[in-house]
C-alpha cells in the first residue's frame, strides 16, 4: 500500500528525490499537526475532565461548551508567562532539552501505520526496520531529560534527571524484547507488515470472529509490554523522575513559559507515540469493525492515554529503589521468559 | 508513690506524692504548689540528675514541656513531667536561676525532648542551658536581637538585618571537596512540606544521611498574644490559630481545661457533652485531612483518595458550621461551658450528623480499599519510618504516632475529661512503628470518634429540655490568685496539648505557655528518616501530621 508520503507525491505530480522529500515534508507538517491537536489542545482539557471525574469533582466548565474554550485561555496563559532561565543554567542543553523531548516522540510517529481516511493510508515513511527506528528515537527522551534536568543548576532537577535514567535504561529493556516476541511471529520489523498479519482471524465464536492481534495471541507479553510502557512514559505507579511532593517536578523543576509547555507536550507526545505503539505492535493498528481505520486507531491511543490517567487517579507511586527492583528483578526476567517461550512456541508448531 | 487516680480531686497528687527529698538529696531545694501535681524546686546545676532520677527511680518516663519564664528577680524552668502509664502523675521540677546570669544545667542529654524545648526556651526567654547538644534559636531567626519574652527586652529595636549579614543558609554545609553527600534544602516551599518547613537534608545519592528539621516561619507569638488577652474572652479565639487544620475546638478545649483548673470552674454536664461532641467531630476532620495528606504524599498527586478525604471532611465542616457558626476558626467553647446549644431545629441537626455517621462506614471501607489495602501502598509505607516505643517516648511523642508506635496512651482515657469517661470506646494502637500503622490508627480513630459522637448524640437528643444549661455561672472578670500555677493537657488531634498558666492576680496571664504535640512529633523525624530513601522521609513527614502553625506557634 502507498505511504502518505506516496500519495501527496503522485497527487501533486512531484517526483525525483526533492519531489519525495517535499511531499514527506508536507505529510508531516499534516500528520504533525493532527499529533498536536491530540496533545496540546485536547491532551490537557482531556485530561482534567478524566481525573475530575475519577477524583468527585466537575473541573472546567464555564469557558464554552463543556469547557472546552479554556484551552485557548491555557494557551493564552502558557505563553504570555515569562521565561525565566536559571543563572548557572547550561544554556544551549537548556534550551535543547524541551525540543528534544517533543521531537523525539513526533519523529516516532513517522513510521506508525495509522490507518487510512477517505482511501488516503496515513503513513509517512515504511521503512523495513520501523521497529527499531520507533523505540530509537523514542529512547532519545532520556536524553532530552538528563539534558534538561542537568543543565538546569538544580539538585531537584538533577536527581529527577538521574531517575529518568535509571528507570529508562531499567524498562527500555522489558518493553524492546517484549515487542521483539512479537517480532518472532510476524517474521518482520516493517509495521506495516506486522498490521497486516494482525488481520487474520484467530478463532470464531458464535459468530464473533476474534481477530489474530497480538494482545489475544499472546496476552502476557501485552500486559508486560503496557507496564512496561507505563514506566517508558513515566506515569503513576512510575512517574518517579517527576514526582512532585519528593523531587519538587523533578527534571522539569526550573522551566517556565513556553519551555515549560514544550516539555509538557512532549509528555503528553510520548503518551501517545506509547499508545501508537502499543496498538500497532498488539491490537491491530488501525483495524476495526464499520469506522475508518483512522477513527478506531485514535480510540486505541486515547484508549491508552485513559489507561495512564487511571493509573494516576488511582495508583500510588513506587519508591526508587523498588522500581529499579521490579524493573530489573521483575520485568526483565519475565520478558525473557515470554520471549524463549516465544521462540520455542513459534519454532515448534509454525 | 502515688498510683492512685482520682481525677475528681487532682490536688491530691500533691499530698499523697513522694518524699522528693529523700529522693534527690542535696539537689532538692524545695517544695512548690501547682494546681494539679507535685512541685519541687531543685538546684539548677543538678538538673540532668534529678530529672534522671525522677525518670529511672520514680518512672516519669514523659517530659511534656520545658516552661521558661522571668520573675522580677529571677528566671525559672520548669520541667513538665508525667508518665506514660498514668498521665495524672504529674511533678513540674522548677529550676529557678539568678536574674543576671541565668544559666541552668540542660536535661537534652536525659530527655531528647528537651533539646528543642530548651532551645525554645533559650530563644524566647533567654536562659541559658548549660551541656546542652546545640543551643541555639529554634523559632526567631538566628540574628535576632535579644529575647522577646523577657522582661528587659527592647520592645521597639528594629530587628532589620540586611541580606549581607543574614546567615548563608547553606554555610555550615558547604560541600567540601571529597564529599560525596549533597546537601539539599527540602523547603521552606516545597510540595511535601505541609506549610512552610524547612528540611536541612544531606543526601547520599538518594539516601538521607541527616536531616535537621527548621522551624519558625510561621512563629506568630501566640503564647505573647494569649498573655495581653483576658482569661474571659480574649484568649478563647487564639487556640483555633494553633492547629488550624479543622481541629480548633480540640485547641480550645486544651485552653478551656487550663483555665477552668485554675480558676476552679465547673462545666455543667450538658456542655460536656456538647464539648465532646464537638471535638470528636474535629477529631475527624482533622484525621480524614492527615490521611488525605498523606496519601497524597505517597500518590504524589491530588489523586482520587485526596479528593475523597476532603470531600468527607466537607461534610463534618458543614456540621461545625451549623454547630458553631464557623468553619474553621470556632472560637465556641467559653471558660464553664459552650457559647450557644444545637442550631434549632434541632431534629435538623440531629439528622445532618446522624446521615454523616451513617455514611462513614461505608467510606472508611473505599479509604481501605484504597489505600490501605492497596499492594503498592503497603509496599512503600510497611517498615517504613520506624519509630520504636522507646525511642518515641525519649522524644515526648503523644497522639496517634505514639500510638501507632505501642505506646497506649491516650489522655482521654487516662486523665479523663470531658464526658468521655461515661461513654464507650477504645484506645486504638498499633504495634508496627511504622508509617502504615500510623494511617491505621489514624483510620481507626475516626471510627472510634464517630462511636463517641453517636452515643454524645443519643444523650443530647433524650436530654430533659429544662435542664439545657450550657454555661455555667463565671464571673465576668476572672482574677485567679497570683502565683497559682496549673499544667494541664488534652488530647488534641495531634496528641498531647498541654497549656501552663501561671496567673500574675491580674485579668490576664503572667505566662502562658502551649505545649504543642507536633512540635514534639517532628522533633523525632530524624530518627525515623535517617538511612531511608527521600521518599520515605517525605512519607515519614507526611504521617507525623504535623500542622506548622502549631509547631511554630
Amino acid at each position: 500500500m502507498a505511504t502518505f508520503t506516496d500519495t501527496i507525491a503522485s497527487t501533486f505530480g512531484l517526483e525525483g528525490p526533492g519531489g519525495v522529500f517535499i511531499a514527506g515534508f508536507i505529510g508531516a507538517a499534516i500528520i504533525g499537526t493532527v499529533l498536536l491537536l491530540f496533545s496540546a489542545v485536547a491532551g490537557p482539557w482531556a485530561k482534567r475532565k478524566i481525573t475530575a471525574a475519577f477524583t468527585d469533582r466537575i473541573a472546567v466548565n464555564r469557558v464554552g461548551p463543556f469547557g472546552l474554550l479554556i484551552i485557548v485561555a491555557d494557551a493564552v496563559r502558557l505563553m504570555s508567562k515569562e521565561l525565566v532561565i536559571p543563572e548557572g543554567a547550561d544554556r544551549p542543553a537548556f534550551d535543547l532539552a524541551p525540543a528534544l523531548l517533543a521531537a523525539s516522540a513526533l519523529l516516532g510517529f513517522a513510521v506508525i501505520p495509522m490507518g487510512s481516511l477517505f482511501g488516503v493510508n496515513l503513513q509517512l515513511a515504511d521503512p523495513e526496520t520501523g521497529l527499531v527506528y520507533v523505540f530509537a528515537v523514542s529512547s532519545i527522551a532520556t536524553i532530552a531529560l538528563v539534558m534538561g534536568g542537568y543543565a538546569s543548576a538544580n539538585k531537584y532537577s538533577l536527581l529527577g534527571g538521574l531517575r529518568a535514567v535509571a528507570q529508562n535504561i531499567a524498562y527500555e529493556i522489558p518493553l524492546v524484547l517484549t515487542a521483539a516476541s512479537v517480532v518472532l511471529f510476524t517474521g518482520t520489523l516493517q509495521l506495516s507488515e506486522i498490521v497486516a498479519q494482525q488481520t487474520e482471524p484467530l478463532l470464531s465464536v458464535a459468530g464473533v470472529t476474534i481477530p489474530a492481534w497480538f494482545a489475544f495471541v499472546n496476552p502476557f507479553a501485552f500486559v508486560l509490554f503496557l507496564a512496561a510502557n507505563m514506566a517508558e512514559v513515566g506515569r503513576n505507579p512510575f512517574d518517579i523522575p517527576e514526582a512532585p511532593t519528593e523531587i519538587v517536578a523533578g527534571y522539569q523543576t526550573e522551566y517556565s513559559s513556553i519551555y515549560f509547555v514544550l516539555f509538557y507536550l512532549g509528555e503528553f507526545l510520548h503518551i501517545f507515540l506509547g499508545g501508537a505503539i502499543a496498538a500497532t505492535v498488539f491490537l491491530g493498528g488501525p483495524a476495526g469493525p464499520v469506522l475508518p481505520g483512522f477513527i478506531w486507531f485514535t480510540i486505541k491511543i486515547w484508549a491508552f492515554f485513559l489507561l495512564t490517567q487511571w493509573a494516576r487517579s488511582a495508583i500510588p507511586r513506587v519508591r526508587i529503589d523498588q522500581l529499579i527492583e521490579i524493573g530489573w528483578k521483575g520485568m526483565l526476567v519475565l520478558s525473557f521468559a515470554n520471549l524463549i517461550l516465544t521462540a520455542v512456541i513459534v519454532g515448534a508448531f509454525l | 508513690m502515688s498510683t492512685q487516680k482520682d481525677p475528681d480531686d487532682e490536688a491530691t497528687d500533691a499530698e499523697t506524692g513522694t518524699d522528693y527529698e529523700s529522693l534527690l538529696g542535696d539537689a532538692y531545694l524545695g517544695d512548690d504548689e501547682f494546681v494539679n501535681g507535685d512541685g519541687v524546686v531543685v538546684r539548677a546545676d543538678a538538673v540532668a540528675d534529678v530529672v534522671q532520677t525522677l525518670r529511672d527511680e520514680a518512672g516519669y518516663d514523659h517530659l511534656s514541656a520545658v516552661t521558661a519564664q522571668q520573675y522580677e528577680d529571677r528566671y525559672e524552668s520548669i520541667y513538665h513531667l508525667k508518665r506514660y502509664d498514668d498521665p495524672t502523675d504529674r511533678v513540674n521540677v522548677v529550676v529557678p536561676t539568678a536574674a543576671s546570669d541565668p544559666r541552668s544545667q540542660s536535661a537534652a542529654n536525659v530527655f531528647r525532648t528537651a533539646d528543642w524545648h530548651e532551645r525554645e526556651a533559650y530563644d524566647l526567654v533567654g536562659v541559658n542551658y548549660e551541656d546542652h547538644p546545640d543551643l541555639r534559636r529554634i523559632l526567631l531567626p538566628e540574628t535576632w536581637q535579644g529575647h522577646p519574652m523577657s522582661r528587659d527586652y527592647n520592645q521597639t529595636k528594629p530587628q532589620i538585618v540586611t541580606l549581607e549579614s543574614h546567615r548563608n543558609p547553606l554555610e555550615a554545609h558547604h560541600q567540601e571537596e571529597e564529599s560525596d553527600t549533597m546537601f539539599l534544602n527540602i523547603g521552606p516551599h516545597h510540595p511535601a512540606t505541609h506549610g512552610v518547613l524547612h528540611l536541612e537534608t544531606v543526601l547520599d545519592g538518594e539516601q538521607v544521611a541527616d536531616v535537621e528539621p527548621d522551624i519558625g516561619y510561621l512563629h506568630r507569638c501566640e503564647e505573647q498574644m494569649a498573655e495581653h488577652g483576658t482569661y474571659r474572652y480574649q484568649i478563647m479565639p487564639y487556640p483555633d490559630r494553633w492547629d488550624y487544620a479543622s481541629a480548633g475546638i480540640l485547641n480550645e478545649w486544651a485552653y478551656a481545661r487550663a483555665a477552668e483548673e485554675l480558676a476552679d470552674i465547673e462545666v455543667p454536664e450538658y456542655a460536656q457533652v456538647m464539648r465532646t461532641m464537638s471535638a470528636e467531630l474535629c477529631r475527624i476532620a482533622a484525621h480524614t485531612l492527615a490521611v488525605g495528606t498523606f496519601a497524597l504524599d505517597i500518590y504524589g498527586d491530588f489523586t482520587a483518595i485526596f479528593m475523597y478525604a476532603m470531600r468527607d471532611r466537607e461534610v463534618i465542616q458543614k456540621i461545625l458550621e451549623e454547630l458553631t457558626g464557623q468553619r474553621m476558626m470556632f472560637n465556641y467553647f467559653r471558660l464553664g461551658g459552650v457559647v450557644w446549644d444545637l442550631p434549632e431545629p434541632r431534629d435538623e441537626f440531629f439528622e445532618l450528623t446522624r446521615d454523616f455517621l451513617e455514611e462513614l462506614p461505608e467510606r472508611l471501607e473505599e479509604y481501605h480499599d484504597l489505600i490501605s489495602s492497596n499492594e503498592i501502598f503497603q509496599l512503600r509505607c510497611v517498615d517504613t519510618g520506624v519509630l520504636p516505643a522507646d525511642v518515641a517516648k525519649d522524644y515526648g511523642v503523644t497522639g496517634p504516632v505514639a500510638r501507632a508506635s505501642g505506646i497506649d496512651y491516650d489522655l482521654r482515657r487516662d486523665d479523663p475529661y470531658g464526658y468521655y469517661d461515661q461513654l464507650d470506646w477504645d484506645v486504638v494502637t498499633d504495634d508496627g512503628a511504622d508509617n502504615y500503622s500510623r494511617l491505621l490508627v489514624r483510620l481507626q480513630e475516626v471510627e472510634e470518634s464517630a462511636k463517641i459522637i453517636e452515643q454524645c448524640l443519643d444523650l443530647l437528643e433524650d436530654w430533659p429540655e429544662d435542664d439545657r444549661t450550657i454555661q455555667s455561672n463565671v464571673p465576668r472578670t476572672l482574677k485567679p490568685e497570683a502565683d497559682k500555677e496549673v499544667y494541664s493537657a488534652v488530647e488534641a488531634a495531634k496528641g498531647e496539648l498541654g497549656i501552663y498558666i501561671r496567673a500574675d492576680g491580674t485579668d490576664k496571664p503572667g505566662r502562658f505557655k502551649i505545649r504543642s504535640p507536633c512540635f514534639s512529633n517532628l522533633q523525632s523525624l530524624p530518627e525515623m528518616a535517617e538511612g531511608e530513601y527521600v521518599p520515605d522521609l517525605v512519607a515519614a513527614l507526611g504521617s507525623l501530621d504535623i500542622i506548622l502553625g502549631e509547631v511554630d506557634r
